[in-house]
């Protein structure tokens, strides 16, 4: 007869540091700087970093949903700039670029700006989803587009003068907190319990991780996959509105590359691009690096072309790392 | 075991290398963008300054990236950071009055240079007048066409305060020849490479009807010229304005192709460099050489509100003694 032994895994360092890399990393950065920069611990820094990563933060949540389904959104930097810009045109008291009959209360504004991340995101969504089209491919012609968009949309020029009602989800505070802060929390534990407690959640870790599977499982492939697009609409809706309070204009420019930092954040967080492995816990710790590692070489007066060639360096340090856990498995 | 060591040299070196405390006054200069070459212009003059060779002041160089969110993300840097003075060249009149007032809340002065900010915050401000050099390059090219035909405008961002003043200038003289035609207006964001695609759209549109091209920046300006040559004509055969005299335009006047005016960057950066440090430091006298170079534009113990620094077309006699300067 044999007998077979099962001997559980060694714990080792590097077992820990993989599961918990990121934080490490995070922990040991903000060590760092605490001691480099006598600034870096002040309430105001911490509150600046939070604020600072709020939009990249939101942005990045979304990303989380598409790419878990193996997608990608390289649209939601211009989806930002046109909420933004929709936004404002409904919370603008200046003659250019307002709305006949505004500025209107911030809700309806807040509303529209949703409403047009959304509708972005339900067209990439149903292309992706209905014709197979890679999510690349089509996300790329939405940047396009979407920017094209914001442009005819405000007739090329900026939208400011924004209404202090609208600017209160960028510049306001709530018992000394800044609200983008809040937005940020918020948006993650509304992530994270619909990844981790709903069937929603689970299907979009099936669809991504196992899709044939998935599909002979009977999951809704298409409705999962057009949801997710819509999801990241939104979110980037959100995101642009808020960077249009926080700069008090609704700049067709805005958001530019910003698609970048949002993937860099999930990557970075551990998120795989080949789906259906990652946490938002790991996006939110992802972008929380790049904000901190901004935020600390702003402080030690760092040109922002050698922050650039850290952060390339970060991405692909996460993927490596990423890539030999994989290997291990 | 090889990564945590790597991580730790890095944190070592990096804690080694900022161990050093500094106690000068610190100012930032928050610049809209460096990719183009007036901005870098800038920047290396200021680092020139005097006071900052001799370690007077500590001064550190942002750049905005074009982007409003940035730039402001680098004013709340720099008021934990604790800066004594910033200067601000705002990508976005309006985006950035809120940082200037961000700063002027927490008490530290804002000196704009090169392009405004809108709102009465600011400390003072060194720059030229936009208007002013959008007159004359407009009015330079109406003469050269001889007040009748067909032009083409190329504008920079739409929103910063250069864009508009410069237009303002370009329309007061284009409305002293009436018979002249716009045939298109639109911006290329200072950059060479969109000046030559709109340049080369138009030829496309409207052939040999474009007498005119007006650049609001000599970036764009180059641009079009790039976008003649390569429609195999050649830039003598229009006329062609732009602003600020940067190396790559002075060698275009030199061949014939372009006019140009010089915006003195360099200026700029020395005279709010100077009074920034008037701020922090009320017994200062300036260091630059630029309050002899310009007697138009007095010191006045560096309490006015607008030093306005002269333009200076370029024309055939100057341009070399320019290019010796670029050296």
């Amino acid at each position: 007869m044999q007998k077979t032994t099962i001997t559980p895994p060694q714990w080792s360092a590097g077992m820990f540091v993989q599961r918990y890399g990121i934080f490490l990393a995070l922990l040991l950065l903000c060590l760092v700087l605490a001691l480099i920069s006598e600034n870096f611990l002040t309430t105001r820094n911490i509150l600046n970093v939070l604020r600072q990563t709020s939009i990249n933060g939101i942005l990045a949540i979304g990303m989380t949903f598409v790419i878990l389904t193996r997608g990608i959104d390289l649209s939601v930097g211009s989806v930002a700039a046109l909420a933004g810009v929709v936004a404002a045109s409904l919370a603008t008291t200046s003659s250019a670029g307002m709305v006949a009959g505004g500025p209107y209360p911030a809700v309806i504004a807040i509303l529209a700006g949703l409403a047009a991340g959304m509708a972005c995101g339900s067209v990439s969504g149903a292309i992706v989803a209905r014709f197979g089209v890679p999510a690349f491919v089509v996300t790329l012609g939405m940047l396009s587009a979407a920017r094209g968009m914001t442009l005819i949309y405000a007739a090329g020029r900026p939208i400011p003068n924004l209404t202090e009602e609208f600017r209160w989800i960028g510049t306001g505070s709530i018992w000394g907190i800044p609200v983008p802060i809040f937005l940020l929390l918020g948006t993650f534990a509304i992530a994270h319990f619909v990844l981790t407690q709903t069937r929603f959640g689970r299907h979009v870790y099936a669809v991504g991780g196992n899709p044939h599977a998935a599909k002979v499982s009977g999951l809704p492939l298409r409705k999962i996959r057009f949801s997710v697009y819509v999801i990241s609409g939104a979110l980037a809706g959100l995101a642009g509105m808020v960077l249009a309070a926080r700069t008090g204009s609704g700049l067709p420019q805005a958001g530019i590359a910003y698609e970048l930092d949002a993937i860099a954040a999930v990557v970075i967080g551990g998120t795989s691009l080949a789906g259906g492995v990652g946490r938002v816990t790991g996006t939110l710790i992802g972008a929380l690096l790049i904000g901190v590692m901004n935020n600390g070489l702003d402080l030690l007066g760092v040109e922002s072309y050698y922050q650039q060639v850290i952060k390339g360096i970060l991405i692909v340090a996460a993927v490596m790392l990423d890539q030999s856990k994989n290997k291990q498995d | 075991m090889t990564k945590k060591a790597l991580m730790l040299a890095t944190a070592m070196s990096l804690v080694a290398g900022a161990a050093m405390a500094q106690d000068k006054p610190k100012i930032g200069a928050a610049l809209y963008g460096l990719n183009a070459e007036f901005m870098q212009l800038w920047a290396a003059a200021a680092e020139k300054h005097p006071a900052v060779q001799q370690g007077l002041v500590e001064l550190t160089i942002f750049d905005g990236r074009y982007d409003a969110l940035v730039q402001q993300e680098q004013f709340e840097t720099m008021i934990t950071q604790g800066y004594d003075a910033i200067i601000f060249a705002p990508i976005d009149a309006d985006a950035g009055a809120a940082a200037v007032e961000a700063a002027h809340a927490a008490g530290i002065p804002v000196i704009g240079t090169n392009t405004m900010a809108n709102t009465d915050k600011l400390t003072s401000y060194v720059g030229s007048d936009d208007v002013q050099s959008g007159y004359m390059e407009a009015r330079y090219l109406l003469d050269q066409i001889g007040c009748t035909g067909n032009v083409v405008i190329i504008e920079g961002p739409i929103g910063q305060s250069a864009q508009i003043q410069r237009l303002e200038g370009n329309m007061k003289a284009l409305a002293e020849c009436p018979e002249v035609k716009v045939l298109e207006q639109q911006t290329a964001n200072w950059s060479r490479a969109e000046g030559q695609t709109l340049m080369e759209n138009w030829l496309t549109k409207h052939g040999d009807a474009i007498d005119g091209v007006i650049g609001q920046n000599d970036e764009m300006a180059l641009g079009a010229i790039e976008a003649i040559k390569a429609a195999g004509k050649a830039p003598t055969d229009f006329a062609i304005v732009g602003i600020d005299g940067v190396t790559d335009a002075l060698l275009a006047v030199k061949a014939g192709d372009m006019a140009s005016i010089l915006q003195d960057g360099a200026a700029q950066a020395h005279g709010s460099i100077d009074i920034a440090i008037k701020q922090v430091m009320p017994d200062y006298e300036p260091m630059s050489a630029i309050w002899e170079q310009y007697p138009d534009m007095p010191w006045n113990g560096g309490s006015d509100k607008m030093y306005m620094v002269p333009w200076t077309p370029v024309t055939a006699e100057n341009v070399d003694a320019l290019l010796a300067t670029r050296q």
